[in-house]
């Protein structure tokens, strides 16, 4: 997709969060996840990402890929990471702590918003 | 994971899902109502015997689970038979299955498909998908809680 249409998508995203409260830690983790993948997605594209597809989770990009953004985009890779080590724990899984992960992963997501809107 | 926990996980996700509009909210409603379906099918899986009541948690590698320890905290890596599905599928299950999970897995399978053209992609929704969509979510639903004997905490 076009830099425009992921912006577009992260907002829908962050709106429908708005609904949320950090007790509704799934919702909330998996929405900064996608909304967090859409801003990752802006960077990459305005950096000029050889991937010919958009990226899907953070975890699956090469080495070459990951090395490469830790260097052009200090501290983002790192959150989307974050937020997607949360998904087996406290959606998939039970463990207690959701909350406070769901807060977290508003933190992390407020990383990803703040480099894509810095960038454009 | 065990069945009481996947049970509450559905009707916790199942409780936001009716916060979100399908239209509006899109990309969470198809999110949301694909993670409580998968919850539901794995309660009914264990239930039915196909797949393990596992205290694991499946990753996001196909077939690759943590396993809690439920006292330091810790998670370790784990390789055993299913166990939690992460969607229709994914794992595959070898053993036959029972005509209402079949029709479930299908109807989730067709929320699943949703994600790549309405969450990933930008594509935009036709009049009257948002019924179709919750046809198809209340059809996975209402087979799996029939299925089971259950109280899924759905309202239809």
């Amino acid at each position: 997709m076009k830099i425009d249409e992921h912006r577009a998508k992260a907002r829908n995203i962050e709106r429908s969060l708005l609904r949320c409260t950090l007790d509704d830690y799934e919702t909330v983790i998996e929405g900064c996840m996608l909304a967090g993948t859409h801003h990752f997605n802006i960077l990459l594209h305005d950096r000029g990402s050889p991937l010919e597809q958009d990226v899907m989770h953070a975890e699956f990009l090469s080495v070459a890929v990951r090395r490469k953004s830790r260097v052009m985009m200090p501290g983002v890779l790192e959150a989307l990471d974050e937020i997607e080590r949360f998904r087996t724990s406290y959606v998939r899984g039970d463990l207690p702590g959701g909350t406070q992960a769901a807060q977290r992963a508003l933190e992390c997501l407020d990383v990803l918003r703040s480099a894509a809107h810095q960038r454009i | 994971m065990l069945i009481g926990a996947h049970l509450a996980k559905f009707r916790r996700l199942h409780a936001v899902l009716e916060r979100f509009d399908p239209l509006v909210d899109k990309e969470m409603w198809i999110w949301n109502a694909m993670n409580g379906g998968v919850h539901l099918l794995n309660a009914a899986l264990h239930k039915i015997g196909v797949t393990a009541e596992v205290d694991s948690f499946h990753s996001q590698l196909e077939g690759l689970y943590v396993v809690p320890d439920r006292t330091g905290g810790n998670l370790r890596d784990a390789l055993h038979p299913p166990g939690d599905v992460m969607h229709v599928g994914q794992p595959p299950i070898a053993a036959p299955l029972p005509p209402r999970i079949v029709r479930a897995c299908a109807a989730l399978r067709s929320i699943e498909d949703l994600r790549e053209p309405y969450v990933r992609g930008d594509r935009q929704p036709e009049p009257g998908d948002d019924r179709r969509w919750r046809d198809r979510y209340l059809e996975c639903v209402n087979e799996l809680v029939a299925e089971m004997g259950v109280d899924g905490g759905e309202s239809t």
